[in-house]
């Protein structure tokens, strides 16, 4: 009988040790923001540009901040790469001087953030001003974690912002980034996730570039595609392809385009299974790899990513966020000519893309909401801060400014001298931010749930049979769509209870 | 000795009191350590585990949003709970494998052959490297186009190797062998230890009563290994309920239709990614309850075949 009470004393304290062995484990383990998500994606090769570009203190001397914030004491908390750290620490320099405040800044990595965001929030203790993404805005607000901005920031520097992105900070208490109801965030960047092209390629092979003002439609991409994929090294493997694009970055080019979403109106139900647009776009994007064997195969692409093939030379045309563009043009990491286009168009004829953003939120705590609100104002929207970041005093640019009268003039006029390396036509990206009859872009669905755990769903239930042909898109969605249904389910039971 | 006798108190010297002070303070040190960081946290989890808890506003956010045993009866029908057990279960497979494994390794090198060190450091360099070095390492190994493993296989056959991480099978046995090779380690120097302590009488004995070879090896090395067996089961079982970080580095969104995701994995999205903390917190009180059971069982069932020397 001792024996056995002795054998479960002893399991006992194995079970606890290995209680405590999971908390640890945790702990030190990363995780993306869902903010960061498609920067996620090449945000590998943008830190080690990053890395390269110095900031000139200088550059920053002549900001001037008014007021007086002499008893105030903010705390910053957000994820930076080096060089975006140290433009926002010269301007928190510049504020502290300037107002008197004191400011604590802290930087984590854009993988832990989430993790550190959430102790935050579990310890109660909010930091002053925060990153939040438009996907988080409502859950954020709800939670009664983000103070409104709009009696605290000049109405002229909201105007100056770009349209969509203020329209994705606003919410009403019942849907995010309808442009309803108040501020909640001033952005830190605005992206768009554009289409690029590689010129070499394309002259190799005596094919047209692709004209930004005429889209192909997707009989023509598939037609350019095939052109482009060939065997250049004469073994009798193809190892040049047409395109070669993460499905959970670039479907949504595909099925926006086509007329298709995933949820309906009020973001409530799943609405894939049997949806004409929806499967169309996605068994196109599927053909691209196993009819048309435009892409490599997923086989290829688990060996070694699209990204990767495209630093290399081998893709015709892939993604290209603003943020990728300092990568891009620098010669060592893509040694190509390379121009932007359009993604093609499918049947509404206009082509579309997702943006991205992420913010800075002060804190509904916060002891000093206006110090703390002039210091996000300085960080958004200083001039000599968006020269650094959009690379006209550093010749990598890695953002689009974030003020729009700056952005459409001399960041422009900087691209077309050459003082800011860029691809060719520009315009695209800005075609995208702005919207025009052929061009837009546009803020995907997650943005409006409270988390993204039904398109995670979608994710983990085995698409890449689709993309090798063994399922139709069909089957797929008929198949995904529960399990979709069910996650989304539980992210508007969270918003209800968060909301009451 | 008793401190009461009678209703009369014995009365302890000045040292002898100042010795119990001393005694009561290190036992303090691990008994506040247990309660803070250990029983604290396990019932905290608990009571989590009974809410809707999103990580909003501290421990007040917790107690409004309880819901009672909800989460618990939401996992019985939650289709990637049950898979992600099994998943982690059939990961379990590794652990016999790498036991026998390193019984034979050690066996292999508790003979006196030379560079026997050599051999004994490299195979526990994989134990005292990072997890996460090694699952990017193995991955590569298994990589389609360019691993280790299919380029041996296409320079002996001629014939493309499969895609170990792109398939729903293979990516488990590619999981297992890789956790077989990083456990491997552990298991061999337990088992070199254990082989060196068996006093060489016993086999002198036996060889003088005409046992051979295997006779030995099954009635005195095996018996007498038992108890290290016995802990090498136990912890890697313990350790085989965590596995983690394998997947999280070497799998895109847990393997092709979740078939690489663990228990822990899944528990890691719930409360890291979709922030339901109190799910999460149900799954790993379940995950606990589990192990306690096996480990329970275990130590009831050693009576049967753990042996000691005494």
């Amino acid at each position: 009988m001792k024996k056995k009470l002795l054998s479960a004393l002893l399991a006992t304290v194995m079970t606890i040790s290995l209680l405590s062995g999971c908390g640890s484990s945790e702990g030190t383990t990363e995780v993306s923001t869902e903010s960061e998500t498609a920067e996620a994606a090449t945000e590998e090769k943008t830190e080690s540009v990053g890395a390269q570009i110095e900031v000139k203190e200088e550059s920053l001397t002549d900001v001037s901040v008014e007021g007086d914030y002499s008893d105030s004491d903010l705390t910053v908390f957000i994820f930076a790469q080096d060089h975006e750290k140290a433009v926002y620490q010269s301007l928190i320099d510049k504020f502290m001087k300037d107002t008197g405040a004191n400011v604590t800044f802290e930087v984590t990595t854009s993988d832990e953030y989430a993790q550190k965001i959430l102790a935050y929030k579990a310890a109660d203790d909010m930091p002053d001003i925060f990153y939040v993404g438009p996907e988080a805005v409502a859950s954020n607000v709800d939670d009664g974690y983000l103070l409104p901005l709009d009696d605290y920031v000049d109405a002229e520097v909201i105007n100056n912002l770009w349209g969509s992105v203020g329209n994705a900070y606003r919410y009403d208490g019942k849907t995010a980034g309808t442009g309803e109801g108040s501020l909640y965030c001033l952005p830190k960047d605005f992206s768009t996730f554009a289409f690029a092209y590689n010129k070499d390629i394309f002259d190799e092979a005596g094919v047209a570039y692709p004209d930004p003002e005429n889209p192909y439609t997707w009989d023509e991409f598939v037609e350019v595609c095939k052109q482009l994929t060939k065997d250049t090294d004469g073994d009798g493997e193809v190892d040049q392809w047409g395109t070669a694009n993460a499905l959970q970055w670039a479907l949504d080019a595909f099925i926006y385009t086509n007329g298709g979403h995933f949820l309906n109106d009020d973001y409530t139900e799943v609405v894939i299974d049997g949806q004409q647009e929806f499967i169309d776009a996605f068994q196109f994007f599927a053909d691209l790899t196993c009819k048309y064997g435009v892409t490599p195969t997923v086989e290829q692409d688990t060996a070694l990513g699209g990204y990767q093939r495209w630093l290399d030379g081998q893709i015709g045309f892939y993604a290209c966020g603003t943020w990728d563009v300092g990568a891009f043009m620098d010669k060592n990491t893509f040694p190509y000519e390379w121009g932007l286009c359009a993604w093609p168009v499918g049947k509404t004829g206009v082509s579309m893309t997702r943006n991205g953003s992420v913010g800075f939120a002060v804190s509904a705590d916060t002891e000093y909401p206006d110090a703390a609100a002039a210091l996000i104002t300085l960080f958004s929207t200083d001039l000599e801060g968006q020269r650094v970041l959009s690379g006209e005093t550093t010749g990598a640019s890695l953002q689009i400014p974030n003020i729009m009268d700056y952005a459409k003039g001399d960041f422009k006029d900087r691209i077309a001298d050459g003082t800011i390396p860029y691809g060719d036509n520009v315009d695209v990206i800005f075609n995208y931010i702005e919207g025009t009859d052929k061009y837009q872009g546009i803020f995907v669905e997650t943005t409006y749930t409270y988390n993204a755990d039904w398109w995670n769903a979608f994710l983990s239930g085995g698409y890449e049979y689709v993309l090798n042909g063994e399922m139709t898109a069909a089957e797929y969605c008929s198949q995904v769509q529960p399990a979709m249904q069910e996650a989304l389910d539980t992210a508007n039971e969270m918003k209800a209870a968060a909301a009451n | 000795m008793s401190r009461v006798d009678g209703k009369k108190k014995i009365k302890l010297s000045a040292m002898a009191k100042r010795e119990e002070r001393w005694a009561l303070l290190f036992v303090a040190a691990p008994a506040i350590g247990f309660l803070l960081f250990m029983a604290w946290p396990i019932i905290f989890a608990f009571l989590t585990s009974l809410t809707t808890w999103n990580g909003a506003k501290g421990f007040e956010g917790m107690i409004n949003r309880f819901c009672g045993f909800d989460n618990y009866i939401k996992l019985f029908s939650d289709a990637k709970f049950w898979k992600t057990l099994l998943t982690t279960i059939i990961y379990l497979i590794g652990i016999p494998c790498g036991m026998i494994l390193g019984l034979l390794f050690a066996m292999g090198m508790n003979r006196k052959i030379p560079g026997v060190r050599v051999l004994r450091t490299m195979y526990y360099v994989p134990v005292i490297s990072s997890l996460v070095a090694v699952s990017i390492l193995w991955a590569w190994v298994y990589n389609y186009d360019y691993g280790l493993l299919n380029v041996i296989i296409k320079a002996l056959t001629g014939m493309h190797g499969p895609n170990w991480l792109g398939d729903e099978i293979l990516i488990k046995v590619s999981m297992i062998i890789f956790m077989v090779w990083k456990g491997l380690g552990t298991s061999i120097i337990l088992y070199l230890a254990g082989l060196q302590n068996i006093p060489r009488t016993y086999y002198e004995a036996a060889m003088v009563d005409g046992a051979n070879g295997w006779q030995q090896f099954k009635n005195i090395t095996l018996p007498l290994l038992s108890p290290v067996t016995f802990y090498i089961l136990i912890t890697s079982l313990i350790g085989g309920f965590q596995v983690f970080v394998e997947v999280q580095v070497m799998t895109t969104n847990g393997g092709i239709g979740y078939s690489a995701a663990t228990i822990v994995y899944y528990l890691y999205e719930k409360a890291f990614e979709s922030f339901q903390l109190g799910y999460a917190s149900a799954i790993a009180i379940i995950l606990a309850v589990i192990i306690f059971i096996i480990t329970l069982i275990n130590f009831v069932m050693q009576d049967k075949w753990v042996k000691t020397i005494d």
